[in-house]
């Protein structure tokens, strides 16, 4: 199952309770998982059933409703017993709201988790920054391959640096950083680094979109569907990807309505349906023994609507 | 063609380009810095009035250059609540003019283009952990084709603009080497056409129309430079 040599200094990625709606209507309630390092976290359930939701409000891009999402270090409880029992999420919740406004840093350093909501805007910014987020659909800038991957580490660096880059691309002088190369190779797309994004078909242009999340070497990579419209090889590379991140610690967390998918890659499956999480625990026992009888149907492959 | 040059002194000639250009470059620049962050915060800000606002700039594309020019005379003027700035005929008060004539053309153009930016790019930009100014620049990055041709419609808005140049430049050419102080080509033309100096008003027209064809080239090529 899951190898942690490669997790030190990782967060994990903690939702806790998360409900959140547009407009009145609730698409998510009272969602819990984590995201640990080096681990896969298939989430899994039927188009519009909330998981982008989800994946947006794990990248911090909105505030939930209620429920909080925090990054942590240290070992998850639910990772260490495989097992996810109420009490564990009882836990990770007093933690949480007990802790809110003790601490100065990002996540504690024991294994408690601070609301990423209640920090400075500063402080979120850190913490989004160790997550990598790539959309279901293409999303690539009008740019070259080589400054779409790079864009993640672009961003991060000093104002004087960017202005520098900028200038040496419309000089025709800039290369891409080795990161945002390295993450290229990782999804082979080295080769095209020069070329423009608008030229590269679907399959390409959503291996450029993995590169530019892994490129900034992110502690939680989330992908939403990545694969949905993909051929097998394509399919394949971006599922290599995966393994590849686990390996280098990263916390990965996979929305699909692909079940085979799931069980290729996923140590933990979270089952979402109608907003909520019905089933979630280590992969083969979601698919071997579910205990809500809507996930047996849905994973199953029957349609539960 | 030549005998129309003829009659024209050379330093009136380059002085009234001169005049030409600067005004209207440093209009529009200013209405480029005025639009690029207004034309954001429009596109994407969700706020009362919105809609009117957009109106509003819309409206202002039409706005009647003498209006305008108009306007701006009774705001500089001694008597005006900006008179003691004495910037009434001098080139300053012609950029302001300028400025106001082009800004809602440069800003109407850009909101267009900044809107065609798909939400989902500004989410992958934001989910690459850039802060809103990051995104914000991005945007104007993937909408720099519509940008370009926003600056350019706003130029020539200016530089071929005669009714606000005229009523608050005062058209004015410093002897004895005819030096333009606020004579622009536009203005010079009307001259030549009321002294009945047609030729020579053509002559001016024409490097007025050659200026214009410069400026859209060197804003093409750069229009086109960045597609790379």
């Amino acid at each position: 199952m899951s190898h942690k040599e490669n997790t030190t200094g990782r967060l994990r990625l903690v939702a806790d309770g998360v409900s959140h709606g547009f407009d009145g209507d609730s698409v998510l309630e009272d969602v819990s998982l984590t995201v640990d390092p080096g681990d896969v976290l298939a989430i899994v359930g039927p188009s519009g059933t909330g998981k982008t939701t989800l994946l947006r409000l794990l990248a911090l891009f909105s505030r939930p409703d209620d429920g909080r999402v925090a990054l942590a270090e240290g070992e998850s409880v639910d990772t260490v017993s495989t097992e996810l029992t109420p009490d564990h999420v009882a836990d990770a919740r007093t933690n949480g709201h007990g802790d809110v406004g003790a601490r100065t840093n990002g996540g504690g350093g024991d294994g408690d988790a601070r609301d990423a909501w209640s920090l400075s805007d500063d402080e979120r910014l850190r913490l989004r920054r160790r997550i990598g987020l790539v959309a279901q659909d293409r999303s690539l800038f009008s740019a070259s391959v080589g400054y779409n991957a790079a864009y993640g580490l672009g961003v991060r660096r000093s104002r004087a640096a960017r202005l520098r880059s900028s200038l040496r691309r419309t000089v025709g002088r800039w290369s891409p950083p080795a990161a945002a190369l390295s993450a290229l190779e990782t999804v082979g797309m080295a080769e095209m680094v020069d070329k423009h994004a608008d030229s590269l078909s679907s399959g390409e242009a959503q291996r450029v979109g993995v590169a530019r999340a892994l490129a900034v070497d992110p502690d939680v990579l989330l992908l939403d569907e990545p694969t949905s419209n993909l051929d097998p090889r394509n399919t394949a590379v971006i599922e290599d990807a995966m393994r590849e991140a686990k390996a280098r610690g990263i916390g990965v967390a996979l929305a699909t309505h692909d079940m085979d998918q799931a069980r290729r890659v996923a140590d933990k499956t979270a089952v979402v349906l109608g907003g909520t999480c019905i089933e979630y625990g280590p992969t083969e026992r979601v698919f071997e023994s579910p205990r809500d009888d809507r996930a047996r149907q849905f994973v199953a492959g029957e349609l539960v609507y | 063609m030549i005998s129309a040059f003829g009659d024209l002194n050379l330093n009136y000639l380059v002085s009234v380009t001169f005049v030409s250009l600067y005004v209207s470059t440093v209009a529009v620049a200013i209405s480029t810095l005025i639009s690029l962050p207004v034309s954001i915060g429009v596109a994407f800000g969700n706020f009362p009035g919105k809609r009117l606002l957009t109106t509003v700039i819309n409206t202002g594309m039409g706005f009647p250059s003498v209006v305008v020019g108009l306007v701006v005379l009774l705001t500089l003027s001694n008597a005006g609540p900006l008179g003691e700035l004495q910037l009434l005929f001098t080139p300053q008060a012609m950029i302001i003019s300028q400025t106001i004539l082009a800004t809602p053309v440069v800003l109407s153009v850009s909101i267009s283009a900044v809107e065609s930016v798909g939400g989902d790019l500004r989410d992958a930009a934001f989910a690459a952990g850039g802060t809103n100014t990051d995104v914000g620049l991005l945007v104007l990055r993937e909408a720099r084709y519509g940008i370009v041709t926003a600056v350019l419609a706003g130029y020539g808005r200016a530089i071929s603009e005669v009714g606000s140049v005229l009523i608050v430049g005062g058209n004015i050419v410093y002897p004895p080497e005819q030096t333009s102080f606020t004579r622009t080509l536009t203005t010079a033309v009307t001259v030549e056409a009321r002294r009945g100096n047609y030729e020579t008003g053509l002559a001016l027209g024409a490097v007025l129309l050659v200026l214009v064809l410069v400026v859209n080239a060197l804003g093409g090529r750069i229009r086109d430079g960045g597609r790379a």
